[in-house]
């Protein structure tokens, strides 16, 4: 084992689940600075001081403190081992007992996993990571991992489903605002940051999407990602459903290869106020 | 802002208003979807333990663990189906997320009872909430049914006589 490596993955995954970063908090000031109504300016002032106080203990920004996925950027004159994935798995274990985590694994066989008999497991380092997302990274010489804690609230609210574009971007965005008003007026943390994935299946738009999570910046957003802000702000859902101007803070948006089809597969997360929470290093 | 602090009287409860900003003290009992029903079951039965009152109470929708507290959605299927026999039951107000139905709004209103959201501020909570205590079910874990003492919880009441904020 590479105690270096562990160390590295346990920080930042503790910084992953406790910190906003400066494009973040720099949107929620504006978000403030521009919101109409009072009670969505209250719970956005709200959101960015817990951020605040969370950062400067270093301690969860929300108790669901989600589930690890992590998204490893690899150069051409790097490699990756066997022992590195088990280093990266036991920093992943450590750091969530020092956030502290939710403990919330599950125990028992696949039948108890579904229906929850088993009972919890109380170490919060027992919570497996998801997969690792593989990518090229545009450094030959580096390997950057950026770890990001999924909520539960989003993964209800989230949506991986074809769309019948008709060979127009319009139909596409108008689908996705469309999806993204019913998904945004159910989560109960908004005001969310919309991630999506547009691919030829549906494995290929969820990974997409969550490569969105990974390098979204609040300070860039596209027109398409500015079209879809806007059309969904203007549904006026507001913070925590309250009404308002600032029902998304911001869209990312990662359009991959496409299938000569009818047919695009948009996966959509309506991330919650605190997410994407994510923080990145090299090793 | 509204002041309340736990037991809440029904005259407290009364002079709530859609809307208004709420700052909660005392003690308020934490719980959600796998707890609740086993809650109301007993007390329905008469078997639940007597050192749970819910009269006058405040049930946050939250789990309790090292992480902290915040709250889930009030929207899931068990803790919306929750509003009714609970608040029957004493309690006065129930603290979540999300927006709830239209029947839900209607047993609030029979029963004098009150609903409000409160953003899900978990480090900020840690400042606010002096002691916690596991009562029941300790096999569901964080998920079991605590009560926790806070002083300065604020919210917003979602929904009280017959009326909601998401109208």
């Amino acid at each position: 084992m590479n105690d270096e490596i562990i160390e590295k993955v346990s920080a930042v995954l503790v910084k992953a689940g406790s910190t906003f970063r400066p494009d973040q908090k720099a949107a929620y000031e504006r978000a403030i600075a521009s919101e109409s109504n009072a009670k969505s300016r209250w719970v956005l002032e709200q959101v960015l001081e817990n951020a605040k106080v969370a950062e400067k203990r270093l301690c969860p920004l929300c108790d669901d403190t989600g589930i690890p996925h992590i998204y490893l950027e690899v150069g051409a004159n790097r490699s990756i081992s066997g022992s590195l994935i088990d280093d990266i798995n036991e920093g992943i274990r450590q750091g969530l007992r020092k956030l502290p985590g939710r403990p919330m694994a599950i125990k028992g066989d696949d039948m108890q996993r579904i229906d929850q008999s088993g009972g919890l497991n109380e170490d919060s380092g027992a919570l497996a990571p998801s997969p690792i997302l593989f990518r090229p990274c545009d450094d030959p010489d580096k390997i950057r991992l950026t770890v990001l804690m999924l909520g539960g609230g989003p993964a209800i609210r989230g949506i991986t489903h074809r769309v019948f574009h008709r060979h127009s971007v319009d139909v596409v965005v108008d689908e996705i605002i469309s999806r993204a008003r019913e998904a945004v007026s159910k989560l109960g943390c908004s005001p969310c940051t919309l991630a999506i994935g547009v691919g030829r299946s549906q494995f290929e738009a969820t990974s997409l999407m969550l490569e969105a999570m990974a390098k979204g910046n609040y300070d860039y957003q596209t027109e398409f990602e500015q079209r879809i802000t806007s059309g969904v702000n203007a549904a006026h859902i507001g913070a925590l459903g309250l009404g308002g101007d600032t029902s998304v803070i911001a869209t990312f948006a990662n359009i991959g290869p496409q299938r000569a089809s009818g047919v695009r597969v948009v996966a959509l997360r309506p991330c919650c106020c605190f997410e994407p929470r994510r923080a990145t290093i090299e090793l | 802002m509204k002041y309340l602090e736990t037991p809440i009287s029904e005259e407290d409860i009364a002079n709530l208003e859609v809307g208004d900003i709420v700052n909660i003290s005392g003690w308020i009992y934490c719980g959600r979807d796998a707890v609740l029903p086993k809650i109301i079951m007993e007390a329905e039965s008469g078997t639940l333990d007597r050192k749970v009152d819910l009269r006058g109470g405040v049930i946050f929708h939250t789990a309790v663990s090292p992480a902290g507290v915040g709250p889930t959605s009030s929207n899931k299927k068990e803790i919306e189906e929750s509003f009714g026999p609970l608040s029957k039951l004493g309690i006065k107000l129930h603290l979540g997320k999300g927006a709830i139905g239209a029947a839900t709004i209607e047993l609030l209103k029979e029963n004098n009872s009150v609903f409000a959201v409160i953003p899900p501020t978990t480090a900020l909570f840690e400042d606010q909430t002096y002691e916690r205590e596991l009562l029941v079910h300790p096999e569901l874990g964080m998920e079991a049914l605590y009560r926790i003492k806070v002083k300065n919880y604020q919210a917003i009441i979602a929904v009280a006589k017959g009326k909601s904020i998401y109208e």
